[in-house]
């Protein structure tokens, strides 16, 4: 599963570029309207929401036109979307990490000297959404409908996850110690688990034949 | 069935009568309070609506029985209405008794969520149509029932971000005895009328389907 992992990794060149450019041009435009530091974790969650949210839609690039292949694969069905989740986490987390200079240099440079305390709410916030990207962009794949769709699917069911980031991010470059926003993180986390765990049985059912 | 939609209409008009006449006028809100008339059987049907709906796609996504797609379908399209309503119902009594038409109270907060859920169910039918529509719906009904404590578990984090208006009581004063009966009968009365327009709905699918079945051969 590894393997497949990484190989699906190394596909996402794709992704990778798009989100990556995407963000860089969000981070600009925001910063552009409104510069104010308070601003900074609802620019940071916003950019990276909407990045994900346009750019995971080519998960199922690939197999779009050959999801019998992928059906009849001698693989768990789960399994497919456990190693594509997790590929896509590790896209939004090098996203995110090039996106933290350019955040530090445009609103304020607490991101960097906070962004130790950054790290969970950044790692489990983008769990999210490459959960979320990753199931969704794949019940369009198997419905053969348009990627444009998945910002409409995707956006309202991570608001929780907007929600918690942004307040936890905010308290985090004010000064507040992890340990603050620990409530937070449980949504957080909680979310993360949930949806990884329901998507791999629905993704079961959902490619099925 | 058409017993039901008799049955529904009395009920409605009964409901309508003792809300607008019979029921005594609240003594702080006046008139306007009459709106929870509307607005608390509209949620009731909406989260019932959409439980169901949520059920028949569990259920559909087990069983691959056609019958429970027909019965998610139908169920989501009213719980849209009946958000729709509940929504509308709720901000136009706000105006006059909050001062606001919206806040970010949690369940206002909620309920706009699961109405973007459920409008994504209705675009995923619409654009894909037949079977493999069907299934990916039905992943978004089941998905979005799912979420839904972490909506609003995440909702009422906001509202304690959020400065709120200092003359602001979203929960309400508690219903009086008096306004119970009306309150019952229009929830019942709508609860009738989800049930007599689902019914409705299915029956319509299931012909359609045959028809389609007929008219191209094997589905």
């Amino acid at each position: 599963m590894l393997l497949k992992d990484l190989r699906v990794e190394w596909r996402t060149r794709e992704i990778t570029t798009s989100m990556g450019l995407l963000t860089l041009l969000m981070v600009i435009i925001l910063a552009a309207a409104r510069s104010d530091p308070t601003f900074a974790p609802a620019a940071m969650w916003i950019t990276y929401a909407f990045a994900a949210a346009v750019s995971l839609g080519r998960t199922f690039a690939p197999e779009r036109d050959h999801l019998a292949a992928l059906r009849l694969a001698p693989l768990d069905r789960g399994l497919i979307f456990a190693s594509k989740a997790l590929a896509n986490w590790i896209v939004v987390t090098a996203v995110q990490v090039v996106s933290i200079p350019v955040f530090g240099a445009l609103f304020t440079e607490a991101i960097w000297t906070r962004l130790p305390a950054l790290v969970l709410p950044l790692m489990l916030g983008g769990a999210g959404l490459a959960a979320a990207g990753t199931l969704y962009g794949g019940l369009l794949a198997q419905a053969r409908l348009r990627e444009a769709l998945l910002p409409i699917l995707m956006l309202p069911v991570i608001l929780p996850v907007l929600i918690a980031a942004v307040a936890a991010t905010a308290a985090i470059l004010d000064g507040q110690p992890v340990a603050a926003v620990r409530s937070h993180l449980q949504l957080l986390g909680t979310f993360d688990m949930l949806f990884a765990t329901s998507s791999v049985f629905l993704f079961d059912a959902l490619l099925d034949e | 069935m058409r017993l039901l939609l008799v049955l529904a209409l009395i009920l409605v008009l009964a409901g309508t009568i003792l809300a607008l006449v019979v029921a005594p006028t609240e003594a702080v809100q006046g008139v306007p309070q009459r709106i929870m008339y509307v607005h608390v059987p509209s949620v009731i049907a909406a989260y019932a609506a959409l439980l169901l709906t949520a059920l028949a796609s569990a259920m559909f996504l087990w069983r691959r029985e056609l019958g429970w797609d027909y019965l998610a379908h139908g169920a989501a399209e009213l719980g849209v209405l009946f958000i729709t309503m509940t929504l509308l119902s709720g901000s136009i009594w706000g105006r006059p008794v909050w001062g606001t038409w919206w806040t970010w109270d949690a369940r206002l907060t909620t309920t706009l969520i699961l109405w973007f859920i459920y409008v994504g169910y209705l675009v995923v039918r619409a654009w894909a149509p037949g079977e493999r529509g069907a299934r990916a719906a039905a992943v978004i009904g089941v998905v979005g029932v799912l979420d839904l404590p972490l909506i609003h578990w995440s909702a009422i984090l906001l509202r304690t971000l959020h400065p709120q208006p200092t003359v602001f009581r979203p929960e309400g004063p508690a219903v009086p005895p008096s306004m119970l009966a009306p309150l019952a009968v229009n929830i019942l009365a709508f609860l009738v009328l989800l049930a007599a327009l689902l019914m409705l709905r299915v029956r319509q699918e299931r012909v359609l389907g045959r028809l389609v079945e007929a008219l191209e051969g094997a589905p």
